[in-house]
């Protein structure tokens, strides 16, 4: 009973799984919050909780409990079932990640490839999100998105290919069990990889310079203009928790993932990790000028496509691999 | 403005700008036609915070108006009282003392590199560059504490009088805002330096919103817009005021015809104007600061003229022997620089709208003067060209 039911519930429900993984996202929005103004040479957050550490949750409940609005003449089953996705999507793929020891709660030869789906699943969520409404602001914004996604998604999938042609596996556990076994983090041997997978997510997590699709000055709220109340509050949480996804699959890829250092819980550690990996998202957000969705595209195209390609290149020849 | 030929017959969806948008700080509206992400047309429709300010000054003393001149605008509130006051004095053949005439240069100055300073962060928002944004503004509240030291107010100053000016500064005063601006000299030179050097700011700005020197010229745009185009033109050094006939300081202008180009203006200005600001403080006359005027002013016409942070600014008043003026008229630096905007917009990106529009540096409070509504049977019309002229020929 104890081993069959409980364990695996708790594990599902509070550890590491739903009640971690959103206290994690609140967690790192604060970071986030925090290190961009501080680097702004602002406070951020302050008041509600020491430092502000609440303030995440605070600003979440805060929209749960505003007037729910459906505009006239949007499509009303997808602009309902858009911001349970954009939260449910990052969700799902959150236990694929070993966050605590060898390997995830769920995990199977060729996950990457079911992450990397997932990734391209939340920008198509994201476009019906906004092309569901008649709000032209929404209407721009996801067109952008759709079209930035043009861009990234194909040298970010040959990023996250080069560590598992490192580790011959097609799981993130694999990978992580096989750096825990060399002893060595990836990012070590591919700089590169490691390079261009973070420019991506910048792309994914719509950051500046790649924050087009909701380019305040231009459109708006760009494809969230039309959303507010607890549908916000849910398009707010899944951003937060793609956040803690793109740093945790980064760190489990290329960063050594849970491995256990001298006496440290391998989870820790492991946290530890993210949390450098939200910094560096975080202080590359604030030290660039939103770019144009055409620079964006033509920069996409001409330096991090063929520069994915030598890394892969360079793997098959043996450097670095 | 017509669209551009290659695009007619072709469908284009049409984008409100305005006007409640983010890229604008206060209401005005552009209707963008768009095809894909580039604009093919673009037609401006001002008059939303026209606030009657002409008709009611018509309707107060000179010395009340004075208080209703500075509210014109919440940014370039000493240009317009300055505008004003020369204006009055003028009418008055008032001689205001030599110190009256450098105190209001100095508040002249101040006020233009707070508002280029405050400038700066609005471009940087608009490209998405917030850090720089909150970086300019922290450093802008050097300049306003500097404002509130000499005059009591950030916004507002309440420095000018017809016949000089209020408050007078003492040499411990000038010597604090010679220290605080060696500070603000130190920031922009680096600002200067990362506007230079940024790769993501020379993309989002080089060859971005061009006005070339010949239309810039034709279209009337004035101020940094302009001397951004190759013109170096500026009231101060053409038409010298208060005291700008005695400061020595150069004219900035580039010939980029570009936003990277009005970036630069603006940001050496404040260089320069923090120069003229410590020659001024340097060289204050020993005196009086203000004289007495009369309260009536004869009969006469006027137009005086400035060089306001935003451009040209000029105010025309006629008076008739009593203690109000007859008709008063002001023509803000905006006005001259919208027609422009048509001129930069067309033909780029949706992307670079907010950053087109914000290159001017516009202040449409200061603009809207020209519309009209009835409320009673709800009408509304706007005077053409004729129109005004007869109306200004009646006067």
């Amino acid at each position: 009973m104890l081993d069959t039911v409980v364990i695996p519930l708790v594990m599902f429900l509070i550890f590491p799984g739903v009640a971690f993984l959103l206290a994690m996202a609140f967690f790192l929005e604060w970071i986030d919050r925090k290190t961009v103004a501080r680097i702004q040479r602002r406070y951020g957050p302050l008041h509600t909780g020491p430092s502000g550490i609440l303030q995440p949750f605070a600003d979440f409940l805060k929209l749960l409990q505003k007037e729910d609005i459906i505009p006239t003449g949007v499509d009303k089953k997808v602009f309902i079932l858009a911001p349970i996705l954009i939260s449910a999507l990052p969700l799902t793929a959150l236990f694929l990640i070993p966050f605590a020891g060898p390997s995830a709660l769920v995990w199977f030869e060729g996950d990457l490839f079911l992450i990397m789906f997932i990734f391209t699943l939340i920008v198509l969520v994201v476009f019906l999100a906004g092309y569901c409404t008649t709000s032209r602001f929404s209407v721009i914004g996801s067109s952008r998105a759709a079209l930035q996604m043009l861009g990234y998604e194909i040298p970010m999938g040959l990023a996250m290919i080069g560590p598992a042609l490192l580790a011959g596996s097609l799981s993130i556990s694999g990978i992580g069990q096989w750096q825990m076994d060399n002893g060595i983090w990836t990012v070590l041997l591919q700089p590169l990889g490691f390079a261009i997978l973070v420019t991506c997510m910048l792309a994914e997590l719509e950051f500046v310079p790649f924050d087009i699709p909701e380019a305040e000055t231009e459109i708006v709220g760009g494809w969230r203009t039309e959303y507010g109340g607890r549908k916000l509050a849910l398009l707010k949480l899944g951003h937060d928790l793609e956040l803690v996804l793109a740093s945790a699959l980064i760190t489990a890829l290329y960063l050594g993932g849970a491995q256990q250092i001298w006496i440290i819980p391998s989870i820790f550690v492991f946290l530890a990790k993210m949390l450098l990996v939200t910094l560096l998202f975080s202080l590359l957000r604030a030290v660039f000028a939103r770019m144009s969705i055409a620079q964006m595209l033509s920069g996409m195209w001409k330096y991090m496509v063929p520069l994915a390609i030598i890394q892969i290149l360079l793997i098959q020849l043996g450097i670095g691999g | 403005m017509t669209p551009r030929k290659d695009t007619v017959g072709r469908k284009t969806t049409s984008i409100p700008v305005g006007p409640q948008h983010p890229a604008l700080k206060e209401p005005e509206s552009f209707t963008f036609e768009i095809d894909g992400e580039t604009i093919v047309d673009v037609i401006p429709r001002l008059g939303y915070v026209h606030r009657g300010i002409e008709k009611a000054m018509e309707s107060r003393t000179y010395i009340q108006n004075l208080y209703l001149a500075e509210r014109i605008c919440g940014i370039c509130s000493h240009s317009h009282t300055t505008c004003y006051a020369q204006g009055v004095e003028e009418l008055l053949d008032v001689k205001i003392p030599d110190r009256a005439n450098f105190i209001r240069v100095i508040i002249a100055e101040l006020e233009r590199i707070h508002s280029h300073m405050l400038w700066l962060g609005v471009a940087a928002h608009e490209i998405g560059f917030d850090t720089l944004f909150m970086h300019s503004w922290l450093d802008r509240e050097l300049v306003m504490d500097l404002l509130e030291l000499i005059s009591g107010n950030r916004v507002n100053y309440a420095m000018n009088t017809i016949g000089g000016v209020r408050r007078n500064i003492s040499d411990d005063g000038g010597q604090k805002v010679k220290d605080s601006l060696a500070d603000v000299e130190e920031r922009m030179k680096h600002y200067v330096e990362v506007i230079k050097t940024d790769q993501s700011i020379r993309q989002r700005t080089k060859n971005i919103g061009p006005l070339n020197c010949t239309p810039a010229a034709d279209l009337c745009a004035a101020g940094p817009t302009l001397r951004a185009s190759g013109i170096a033109r500026d009231v101060r050094k053409d038409d010298p005021y208060a005291a700008y006939g005695e400061i020595p300081f150069d004219v900035i202008s580039y010939d980029g015809c570009d936003l990277f180009s009005r970036t630069l203006v603006r940001c050496e200005e404040i260089l320069e104007a923090i120069k003229i600001t410590d020659y001024a403080i340097d060289n204050l006359p020993e005196g009086a600061i203000r004289v007495r005027a009369a309260r009536k002013v004869p009969e006469g016409r006027v137009v005086s003229r400035l060089e306001a942070p935003r451009g040209e600014l000029i105010h025309y008043c006629k008076s008739n022997g009593t203690d109000t003026p007859e008709r008063y008229k002001v023509r803000a630096p905006t006005l001259a620089n919208v027609l422009a905007l048509g001129n930069m917009l067309i033909g780029g990106n949706v992307a670079d709208i907010p950053i087109v529009l914000a290159g001017i540096d516009p202040c449409f409070s200061c603009m809207d003067r020209m519309a009209f509504v009835d409320t009673k049977s709800d009408k509304r019309w706007t005077w053409t060209q004729e129109d005004l002229q007869r109306y200004a020929l009646k006067c």
